[in-house]
């Protein structure tokens, strides 16, 4: 784990620009929100999710997190099934500000073409370099 | 949209401890350590706004009460010197050009304190309207500096530093004081439902704002044994969304009248003529088409601005202007305009959320228990 400048960025995920990490787990990858995210959020008070079965795109919204003020749509890190959600983040949505890579995670998802999509995703060195820019350009 | 952001008097201290956005063209603190904590302190306890960037206005000469009678709908005739009221101001057709509260200091002098992203369209409101009356209309909003302290520990936090005994000022009562050596004008009012003091900091301009800055600190000072908090306009809106009241710009403007926006108790028909009036009379006697509502929800859920409201039987009669997640009440609130129904009255409704209809009922406002929180509150804290 590292800290750029405030924000968490753990080793050993991946990562996309819409803020959004996947940690793969055996045949399945586990998806959530970044440190940043929920940072930006701040005082996440609702998480609309999909629900088990659903099938989600790279790329393409999958659900939403509200703060007091605003909206966030969370768009998908990679595409596939969703096997399981985060039910704790329904009930206490606080979590994804306290824990956003543990208890916060959102989905489990049985990916459907994880090997292509893969390279769309930032490795933890990547990842550092582009938190380094964001917290840059503030 | 090229205008330059502007800042008040206290934008080193937002710049330091706050998270800033820009509002109404004005670099301002949208939160300091987060809205549900700041919105907490103000229900429970005590907090402090910085609202030097509302437009401020004084009206003075001997028309003053007949300028401001025929340009504003509320009554200021029966305003007496030391009070204020809130009121609004139409155009011809009805439509509300803003909302404000009016301050009447002596029978010729007049203060008038409106939204700040109408600052520049009220005053040149007010000019233009004046021809005939023999008044001087002078925008001060650079000049004096703007604090709201509120909440059920306002007035013993104030008291701390204030010459005036503060329990004798009651509810829209106002008068000049001193607080921390620095010359004010308190008022007990304020946007957020709680009881509570508006201060004004007369000597306190954008290139001297030493008396702004010396009591802003004062009174976080004073408060620190109730746990004042400085708060920023997060908190500023789920308060006065909680509370019920409006923000012009999302709940009312030109294309809504002060009766569809249920705000009839600063419309006074039988006071004479203002600008506006036949519209609106022309509007009480046919009946409204459509009204302001409070709703709640009853499922998960958190209404927006734009978001489109629906019948119990899925039939689309409105749609939400405010909206926000109460953090008192722990779910999604909003308020927004129906379409007028005759002889029924309409509870339960449904608010589509990203395509999905979630239930939700029309409720009076305030939101919450007004025997608990708010400046009717029965319990003390």
């Amino acid at each position: 784990m590292v800290k750029v400048e405030g924000y968490e960025v753990p080793e050993g995920l991946y990562y996309t620009k819409d803020f959004e990490w996947i940690k793969v787990e055996g045949d399945k990858i586990r998806m959530g929100l970044t440190d940043y995210a929920q940072k930006q959020l701040r005082e996440i008070v609702y998480a609309e999710l999909p629900s088990s079965g659903t099938v989600i795109k790279q790329n393409e919204p999958y659900g939403t997190a509200e703060s007091v003020k605003a909206v966030s749509d969370m768009i998908a890190a990679i595409s596939g099934t969703v096997e399981e959600i985060n039910t704790e983040v329904q009930s206490k949505p606080e979590i994804l500000n306290e824990d956003p890579y543990g208890k916060g995670w959102l989905l489990i998802v049985k990916p459907s073409n994880l090997q292509a999509e893969l390279s769309n995703l930032m490795d933890f060195n990547q990842a550092v370099q582009w938190h380094k820019t964001l917290v840059k350009e503030g | 949209m090229t205008e330059e952001t502007r800042r008040t008097q206290l934008y080193e201290v937002h710049k330091k401890k706050g998270k800033l956005t820009v509002f109404a063209g004005f670099e301002m603190p949208i939160w300091y350590k987060g809205v549900i904590l700041e919105h907490l302190a103000v229900r429970n306890s005590v907090g402090i706004f910085d609202i030097s960037h509302m437009g401020r206005v004084l009206v003075t000469g001997i028309d003053s009460e007949r300028f401001l009678n025929h340009v504003i709908t509320n009554n200021v005739s029966a305003l007496q010197p030391n009070s204020a009221q809130y009121s609004v101001m139409c155009n011809a057709n009805g439509g509300i050009i803003d909302d404000f509260v009016v301050y009447r200091l002596n029978p010729e002098k007049i203060l008038i304190v409106f939204n700040a992203s109408n600052r520049k369209k009220d005053y040149n409101w007010l000019i233009r309207n004046a021809e005939g009356f023999d008044v001087e209309i002078k925008d001060i909003s650079n000049n004096v500096a703007m604090f709201a302290v509120q909440g059920p520990k306002a007035e013993e936090t104030l008291q701390k530093l204030s010459s005036t005994g503060l329990s004798k000022i009651g509810r829209f009562k106002c008068e000049h004081s001193r607080m921390a050596d620095v010359k004010v004008f308190i008022s007990r009012t304020g946007y957020t439902g709680e009881d509570g003091f508006e201060v004004f900091v007369w000597d306190a301009s954008l290139s001297k704002p030493g008396n702004a800055v010396k009591l802003w600190n004062a009174i976080l000072e004073a408060g620190e044994f109730s746990g004042i908090e400085p708060c920023g306009l997060g908190a500023r809106d789920t308060l006065r969304l909680e509370a019920g009241m409006c923000l012009y710009g999302n709940d009312i403007d030109e294309s809504t009248t002060p009766l569809e926006a249920r705000l009839s108790f600063v419309v006074k028909f039988r006071k004479g003529s203002f600008i506006g009036k036949e519209a609106l009379l022309k509007q009480k006697n046919e009946g409204i088409k459509r009204k302001r509502v409070g709703i709640r929800m009853v499922e998960q859920g958190i209404p927006r601005p734009g978001f489109d409201i629906y019948d119990d039987e899925e039939e689309k009669i409105g749609y939400i202007t405010s909206g926000t997640f109460s953090p008192l009440l722990k779910c999604g609130i909003g308020m927004g305009y129906i379409r007028t129904v005759q002889d029924q009255k309409r509870d339960l409704i449904n608010i589509k959320i990203r395509n999905r209809l979630i239930k939700g009922k029309i409720v009076s406002s305030p939101f919450y228990d007004a025997e608990i929180y708010g400046y009717k509150r029965k319990t003390t804290t």
